[in-house]
């Protein structure tokens, strides 16, 4: 279904939507830093910038209490997080980049164990994406097949159009019973030009050639190269929105607590620590090779898809400059 | 229109040091070089490791430089060969953190071989890496530098880095903090501590942070919470700043790394202030085998006990 | 025979580190010599001042104390020569450093008691308990526990009886 929404439109449709008790997220301020976060009102959505971590957060948070305990004398009661209590949410203005890694994650969580967390979260979210009209030379979306005007993932996708407003176009049954709820805010494509996109710089990457390389290529120099400035933090993967690892930590005191969820990075030098003391990625090379070995190898082998969306925001973020769009070039060349 | 900041030594510094590479690797002098090299994206520079001269050509000195090198030579990272001298260059506010970790015993002065950087000043975080230098683009660190010649390297280019006088950002807004309220301030930090998302970029790029197992990565005794939330984000955050008080020289990358925005430094600089007031010490300028906090005097300050 | 204990709305939580040697034995000496303090105290014993991390204040912050006490031998007294010099160090900065994040400094004490100064530590412990008493409750630290991050937030109703359990 094609439409368009004109901007005023746009904002009391998320006003609306709000008032219904919707949880409305979409990229905000948050003391001077932009991040997909729940709206208080339309204004303050911002439309101009990337948020600085993924949409992924509106599925798997950061941090989630999967259950919690009390103690009484010989009395334990355990109790299981309900997700019915998940909020119905509206994901907007999500970059091309964020959306196309919803349905990558969609893989693992739905694999042998169906993640409820993530699934209940999932099935109650409609996403409404937005194509990218900025883009700096850490984006790389089109190095892996993606574009500034991708719509995977995307229930009901805006794209700017020239003089304002945005075309929309539906992708789903979510996509269109939200426009079909809200009919009037929508009317017919108008034919205006669509503005300008972002173009990232980068150049398709052979993917088959740099798995191919990676599937005979578990030990290898270069890998030394790449990660030894590597000072083992977890911003690459705490601001990517295809990382998904996490780790499980109770919290509390002997007489009652949570148990909580929370993002793993394979960085971190614990990251599989065996409580042996062993642990098989022992140097910051080792780790490193797995992010790139996930992301580009172990994924595709596993459900036949790519963990990497081309956002730049580990490039952007790396605290020692680790590019990894660099590295997968190099690699493809190899 | 924003006052630009000449950077036009920086090519032949850049010429310098890659011919004093070249030499000292050549003539063994060191093992390994670190430095700075181009990156991909434009303007970018990035830590780099060399171990023969011929690559020494790949060296570069430029605003995107921010990186304090330091860290390499730390416990923290066993990747770095320790084989011999190492080469490192250092710009003045890095080499107060060699000079705190040499104070510490953590490095030997000989097992390393300085190569200064005259420097007048590096890129903020979240720039744009080819963005020219200019008041507003410079790092926060930079408007408040002491140290824009290191002094007592083995080598240093030739060079007289020109900063005209900038506002000192952090100074007022330690001083700003200050005059609010306990209240105000604990609102003010709230906000900030709650978007951290416990990613340690702070302690890893740290050079202070050295420790082999970090007190906050301790499970017996879990003193404070992992989960990325306000409670274990503030404690963390306090931690942080008390161990690095009377250590920390003020390189600012904690801050610089932060992919939430949070003003770490301003806590750090803080604590560097009440130490230098109440036991006249400041970090990173002479080697002391005592920091402010693992010495005392029988007459300290102790009008706040009872 | 005890005296008639006068009924408060509110009763603080007051955490205190203390030495061992010094007011540990002090505490001990006002209770044998029957000396009446509030009971809000909740004593903790230290080898050393110089052993109380300051990360053991956060932490009863955090667990819900409404004050601390950290309290040890005089100077020149200490048991192990120079530990209450370093503690005094250590906590004239993290007191600064509490002061800069926003906690009001009126919560935290510190003192020297010794093991014959009884009547010190009564002093102390009454002072301090008073004055917190005056302040009300230390929210702070209690209401950060209930905060998340905004994708977390799922249960109101949980937080809240967490709130009260603490």
């Amino acid at each position: 279904m094609q439409k368009y929404i004109s901007e005023q439109n746009l904002n009391t449709l998320l006003d609306l939507l709000i008032k219904e008790g919707k949880r409305v997220v979409a990229p905000r301020m948050n003391a001077g830093t932009p991040l997909y976060e729940p709206l208080g009102s339309s204004s303050e959505m911002i439309t101009d910038q990337l948020p600085r971590r993924s949409g992924k957060e509106a599925f798997f948070p950061l941090c989630e209490d999967i259950m919690s305990y009390t103690k009484e004398g010989q009395k334990v009661e355990l109790k299981d997080i309900d997700p019915a209590r998940f909020p119905e949410t509206v994901l907007v203005g999500v970059r091309p980049c964020d959306a196309a890694a919803i349905p990558v994650l969609d893989a693992v969580f739905s694999w042998d164990y169906k993640d409820e967390f993530f699934l209940e979260r999932r099935k109650k979210t409609t996403i409404v994406g937005l194509a990218c009209t900025k883009a700096d030379d850490a984006c790389f979306c089109t190095a892996v097949g993606l574009s500034p005007s991708d719509t995977k993932g995307s229930d009901l996708f805006l794209t700017p159009l020239e003089g304002g407003g945005y075309a929309c176009e539906t992708f789903s049954d979510k996509g269109e019973t939200l426009v079909n709820n809200h009919a009037a805010l929508f009317s017919e494509p108008s034919g205006a030009k669509k503005a300008a996109l972002a173009e990232p710089g980068t150049e398709a990457v052979d993917l088959k050639k740099v798995k191919a390389w990676l599937d005979e290529h578990f030990e290898d120099p270069a890998w030394d190269s790449i990660a030894t400035r590597c000072v083992g933090c977890g911003a690459c993967a705490f601001v990517c929105p295809a990382c998904h690892c996490f780790d499980i930590v109770d919290e509390g005191t002997e007489k009652s607590g949570k148990r909580r969820k929370n993002w793993d990075a394979c960085g971190f030098w614990k990251f599989t620590h065996h409580a042996s003391g062993h642990n098989p990625r022992d140097q910051q090379p080792k780790r490193y090779r797995n992010r790139i070995m996930h992301k580009f190898k172990y994924y595709d082998d596993k459900f036949g898809q790519t963990l990497c969306t081309g956002c730049g925001r580990c490039i952007r973020l790396c605290p020692v400059g680790i590019d990894i769009a660099a590295i997968v070039e190099e690699i493809s060349k190899k | 229109m924003t006052q630009t900041i000449d950077t036009s030594i920086y090519a032949a510094v850049t010429e310098a040091i890659q011919s004093e590479a070249q030499r000292i690797l050549a003539a063994g002098e060191v093992t390994a070089v670190v430095g700075y090299a181009a990156a991909r994206r434009k303007g970018s520079a990035q830590p780099i490791v060399i171990t023969a001269a011929a690559d020494a050509q790949k060296l570069i000195f430029t605003p995107a430089c921010v990186n304090n090198l330091a860290v390499y030579l730390t416990k923290a990272k066993k990747e770095i060969p320790k084989s011999g001298r190492i080469g490192i260059v250092v710009k003045g506010c890095d080499l107060k953190a060699l000079v705190g970790l040499m104070g510490e015993s953590q490095l030997k002065r000989e097992q390393l071989y300085l190569i200064g950087v005259p420097c007048a000043g590096v890129l903020a975080s979240t720039i744009q890496p080819d963005t020219g230098l200019t008041a507003d683009s410079i790092a926060p660190k930079c408007r408040e530098c002491d140290a824009r010649l290191p002094q007592g390297c083995d080598f240093v280019p030739a060079g007289q880095p020109v900063t005209p006088e900038l506002e000192k950002k952090y100074a007022s807004e330690i001083a700003r903090l200050e005059a609010l309220t306990p209240q105000e301030r604990w609102a003010y930090w709230k906000e900030q501590f709650s978007k951290c998302i416990k990613c340690y970029a702070c302690r890893q790029v740290c050079p202070f942070c050295f420790c082999e197992q970090c007190l906050c990565d301790r499970n017996k005794p879990q003193m404070v919470d992992t989960t990325p939330r306000p409670a274990g984000n503030t404690a963390w955050h306090i931690v942080r700043a008390m161990h690095l008080a009377g250590r920390c020289a003020g390189c600012a990358e904690c801050e610089r790394v932060c992919p939430m925005d949070i003003p770490l430094n301003l806590l750090n600089r803080k604590m560097a202030k009440e130490l230098k007031e109440l036991y006249a010490y400041e970090a990173g300028f002479q080697v002391n085998d005592n920091g402010p906090l693992n010495s005392y005097t029988e007459k300290d300050d102790q009008s706040f006990i009872k | 025979m005890h005296s008639e204990k006068p009924k408060h709305d509110f009763e603080p939580k007051i955490i205190a580190f203390v030495c061992t040697w010094c007011t540990y034995a002090g505490a001990d000496l006002a209770g044998t010599s029957r000396m009446q303090y509030p009971a809000n105290v909740r004593v903790l014993k230290f080898p050393c001042t110089g052993r109380i991390d300051p990360v053991f204040i956060l932490k009863a912050f955090q667990q819900g104390a409404d004050g601390v006490l950290v309290s040890g031998c005089h100077p020149g007294d200490c048991h192990y020569i120079a530990g209450n010099f370093h503690a005094r160090r250590r906590f004239a900065a993290f007191r600064k450093l509490l002061e800069f994040v926003g906690v009001d400094l009126e919560r935290l004490q510190f003192s020297w008691v010794s093991a014959a100064e009884g009547g010190k530590w009564v002093e102390v412990v009454t002072d301090l308990t008073e004055k917190v008493r005056n302040m009300g409750p230390m929210t702070e630290f209690k209401e950060l526990a209930l905060e998340e991050q905004w994708s977390g937030a799922i249960n109101t109703e949980e937080l809240k009886e967490a709130f009260n359990q603490i």
